[in-house]
């Protein structure tokens, strides 16, 4: 992934161009109008003082033209009674400009000179009778207008060009995270997973960006650091059978031993034979669990009779360490479930729970329906399980103390059946357990 | 008894071979699975065991070929898969029965006896070993004449290890025909263990000769024979 110099960027600048570019064109143009209009009105007003001044000195009739052009004036102006022309001053000649007749109710007008000038012409009725027409020239208007023109016109792409740059630059700055992320992002393998991206915000869009990603490395790193451990895990508990066998075999092998002692030793070896094959069985049931290429059957089943069923089936291990195991089973629960997997849940939890009680305990398994679904509890008076260790218990192959499960003959991996069991069934595995007051294990079946 | 054992591995195959020697059997072995195809094909067995995994030619196609010919000769299979769905397309293909490796020599023994003695079985009323007698009607057992009483489970325990008499039988046998118990590796095995140190204690306790005993590393076996 390349982000420097990307298509984001140059479409960021682009985009952001164009919208400068309407903005300003929109704006220039207002301008221009709006600074005309002015000027024109303001040349308006100027020839309308003009023409009242003159109409002032217009009095008498017949009209005293050397009065109102005197020589050397550059008033420009003609006066029209009916439809002949009066008189024309010496300065509207001369600019020759043609004569103006008031051929429409137009009181404004631009004309052109003989020379091709412009002039703004006004046209108004004196109060006797005269129709009085004054003319300026528009060339400082115009000029005005030009150099507006000219100036705006400049001034666009001046600060296009400008803006242009600057957009790239400021683009090129907010986009940096991105390509650091990914240049970052990308080192990150197997071997350095611990690596996080830097976050500069957190707060903006890029620091909840890179906030995502590490979060999700870090699910990376957690999932790979337990397949790493439960790869180191699965072959240490297959290495222990695997040195057994061949330790007694090598052994027997150098002894003179009798007929009856030979197969005490292969009798022992086969024993770890049947441990290894427990083994693999359960680490294949997991594997072909995690791999969902397990086929449950789930239909209609009563609960109640697969729970009682598997207590039956666990009471002679109560019984022989002197423990009460007693049920309160509510009467003919229904549920979608697989069978076997439900009762093998509630055999390993059950297990389990007769494992660590001491002699004499109490186990207790409830179940009851709720509204929320069907919950199946297996209480023990044991030991508890201490906070740390309460979230992990369901790892394959842990083990709340060295080796204190393997010493009950266990190789871990019940509990981790069971939380399987209950989650392919749709519900969910939990314990809750104080220190020396004994563990609730409590499966809850969503209905 | 005329088996063939169609199995690619030399020490399995071997083995097999050596241990159903051992129980009378007649043994004749193919360890690629065109020397089975050929076999199959020329003689007649009473009973075929087919690994599924072969060189050559698979095990289902060997199973195809037998059955095709509408030869009814009870084959068993051995698979070191165990997913459901790989059970159910040897059995699908015309098996008789299957048997997911590792196994346990008893357990193939039984499997066997099973097949073959298929058709020919009578219903029994009563069994008996020694001075160990059970009604199966009644439901009783006596040991040197005395009554023993037992649990419904001890009782089936006990009933299978008296059909199964002067053989070993495993506690996969027990889970699967006493618990019902399909599946592998549950914490079954020690629950069969405390029943059996039960069973032991009601019916040889107080005898002269002890018939229950443990064959260890493998299972347990009710016999009169001093091993």
């Amino acid at each position: 992934m390349k982000i420097q110099g990307s298509g984001v960027r140059r479409r960021l600048t682009l985009w952001y161009t164009l919208a400068l570019a309407l903005i300003v064109l929109v704006f220039s143009l207002s301008v221009y109008v709006f600074v005309k209009s002015r000027l024109f009105r303001q040349l308006d007003q100027q020839l309308d003082m003009e023409s009242s001044v003159i109409a002032g000195e217009l009095t008498e009739d017949p009209v005293d033209t050397r009065e109102l052009d005197p020589d050397g004036s550059t008033r420009l102006f003609q006066l029209v009674r009916g439809n002949k022309i009066l008189f024309r001053s010496e300065a509207i000649q001369k600019a020759g400009l043609p004569e103006i007749l008031p051929e429409s109710n137009e009181k404004y007008r631009t004309i052109l000179s003989g020379s091709g000038k412009r002039y703004r012409s006004s046209t108004a009725t004196t109060p006797n009778g005269f129709l009085l027409t004054v003319a300026l020239g528009e060339e400082g208007v115009r000029t005005t207008l030009r150099t507006l023109f000219m100036i705006l016109a400049l001034a666009l792409p001046i600060a296009l060009a400008l803006a242009a740059v600057g957009g790239y630059v400021i683009a090129g700055r907010l986009l940096e995270p991105v390509a650091a992320m990914a240049q970052k992002a990308d080192k990150i393998g197997a071997d350095n997973l611990s690596e996080r991206l830097p976050v500069e915000n957190p707060e903006d869009e890029f620091g909840k960006l890179a906030g995502v990603f590490n979060r999700t490395l870090a699910r990376l790193q957690d999932a790979f650091e337990r397949l790493q451990r439960f790869t180191a895990d699965a072959s240490h508990e297959l290495r222990t059978p695997l040195t057994a066998l061949q330790s007694v075999g090598e052994v027997a092998l150098q002894e003179n031993l009798d007929a009856e002692a030979y197969r005490d030793r292969i009798g022992s070896m086969l024993e770890e034979t049947a441990r290894l094959t427990r083994l693999v069985e359960s680490l294949l049931l997991l594997t072909r669990a995690d791999s969902g290429r397990l086929l449950l059957n789930r239909k209609g089943q009563n609960v109640t009779a697969i729970v009682e069923k598997a207590v039956d089936d666990m009471r002679v291990m109560a019984e022989e360490k002197s423990q009460s195991l007693t049920t309160e089973l509510a009467g003919d629960v229904q549920a979608d479930i697989d069978e076997d997997t439900l009762r093998r849940a509630v055999v390993n939890i059950l297990d389990n729970a007769i494992k660590y009680t001491p002699q004499g305990g109490a186990v207790a398994v409830r179940m009851m329906e709720r509204a929320i679904g069907i919950i199946i509890e297996v209480l023990d008076s044991g030991p508890g399980i201490a906070a740390e260790h309460r979230e992990k218990i369901f790892d394959r192959f842990y083990r709340v103390g060295p080796d204190r499960a393997r010493e009950a003959g266990g190789a871990g991996l019940g509990l981790a059946i069971a939380k399987w069991a209950v989650e392919a069934n749709g519900g969910r595995l939990e314990v809750e357990s104080r220190e020396n007051q004994g563990s609730t294990f409590r499966i809850v079946l969503m209905k | 008894m005329k088996i063939l054992v169609i199995e690619d591995d030399k020490k399995v195959a071997q083995a097999i071979k050596k241990g159903l020697e051992s129980e009378s059997y007649e043994v004749e072995l193919a360890q690629t699975g065109e020397d089975g195809f050929f076999l199959t094909n020329a003689r007649k067995f009473d009973l075929v065991i087919l690994d599924l995994m072969l060189p050559g030619r698979d095990g289902l196609e060997i199973l195809a070929a037998v059955r095709g010919r509408n030869d009814k000769t009870p084959v068993l299979i051995l698979t070191a898969k165990d997913a459901v769905e790989d059970r159910v397309v040897g059995l699908d293909a015309g098996a008789d029965d299957y048997l997911v490796k590792p196994f346990a020599f008893p357990e193939l023994l039984a499997r066997m006896r099973a097949l073959l003695r298929r058709g020919t079985n009578g219903q029994v009323f009563k069994l008996k070993l020694a001075d160990l007698d059970m009604d199966l009607v009644r439901r009783v057992v006596i040991r040197a004449g005395r009554s023993v009483s037992l649990t419904a489970r001890e009782f089936e325990i006990l009933e299978y290890l008296l059909r199964n008499q002067g053989r070993i039988v495993t506690r996969e046998m027990l889970a699967r025909d006493v618990w019902k118990e399909t599946q592998r590796a549950t914490p079954l095995d020690n629950v069969i263990d405390v029943h059996i140190a039960r069973l032991r204690k009601k019916i040889d306790e107080q005898a002269e000769t002890r018939l229950l005993r443990t064959v260890r590393g493998v299972g347990f076996i009710l016999t009169e024979k001093e091993s």
